[in-house]
């Protein structure tokens, strides 16, 4: 049988399903207004969010822009801007 | 009779989308059909989904997908890269996208007729979310004339009675006027 895009069969095969088309608002980190308490990336249902050294990237090319880093954030350091397509 | 193909993403609304439709047209006095394809991976939000749409004066008999569409709607200019969304459209057909660019710039196959509409600014100006296939319903009355704009606005608010209903009905007429304002300029 064949597959169409977004199945899963095998492990990690979800690496190949690049959700980030998927994003109606991007998530912009606001450097100087994080703290880097690491909520964003505890919270990112996609992993997207991640420290790298002192500061924290986002993955756009998972990134689902669902919006629950920007949510969670306690210094409302990120912020979702709508994305042209 | 009009065959339309809807391409979307599971959670846009594409089967509903081919549903209201066809409820509008009902209420239009004609013949409709709707019904979904969610393709081979399972109905797994995200992923690629088709609907089907038909519309015509006398009952209709055909129960198969449509392959040849007079008319297709594609509500994520995204799909594009991941399936031929103006497979089989007819000569002559029109492809309907939600986007806010040159509906040639996009990557479509050459030669298609296409035209883009706004449908997600529509749908976060009037309901808040982007949830825009309401809007997309708007466009489709205003470009084919298929179906009358009070029969999708019926539809909408006997779909989704309340307030959900209202903002639905309102990002269509919004978008029914948007475009056919644009054709008077």
């Amino acid at each position: 049988m064949k597959l169409t895009v977004g199945a899963i069969c095998g492990p990690a095969g979800s690496k190949a399903n690049r959700t980030g088309a998927w994003r109606t608002f991007r998530p912009i980190l606001k450097s100087d207004f994080c703290t880097g308490c690491g909520l964003c990336a505890t919270f990112c249902p996609d992993s997207c969010v991640f420290p790298e050294g002192e500061v924290f990237c986002i993955d756009y090319t998972y990134c689902k822009g669902c919006g629950i880093c920007a949510e969670e954030c306690p210094s409302e350091a990120i912020e979702m801007v709508v994305e042209e397509k | 009779m009009t065959e339309i193909r809807i391409h979307g993403r599971g959670g846009q609304g594409s089967v509903v989308t081919a549903e209201i439709l066809a409820m509008a047209a009902f209420e239009d006095g004609k013949f409709s059909q709707a019904f979904p394809y969610l393709g081979g991976g399972g109905d797994r939000r995200g992923a690629p989904v088709q609907a089907f749409l038909r519309i015509s004066d006398e009952p209709i008999r055909l129960r198969s997908k449509i392959h040849d569409p007079d008319y297709v709607l594609v509500q994520d200019p995204t799909l594009i890269k991941e399936v031929e969304v103006s497979k089989g459209l007819k000569p002559g057909g029109l492809l309907i996208i939600n986007s806010e660019k040159d509906p040639h710039n996009l990557g479509l196959a050459p030669g298609i007729r296409a035209l883009a509409v706004p449908a997600t600014r529509i749908a976060l100006e009037e309901i808040g979310r982007p949830i825009m296939n309401t809007a997309l319903m708007g466009a489709f009355s205003a470009i084919t004339g298929e179906v009358s704009l009070l029969a999708v606005l019926r539809a909408i608010r006997n779909k989704f009675p309340g307030e959900m209903g209202e903002k639905n009905a309102l990002a269509a007429q919004h978008m029914y006027e948007y475009l056919r304002g644009m054709k008077g300029a």
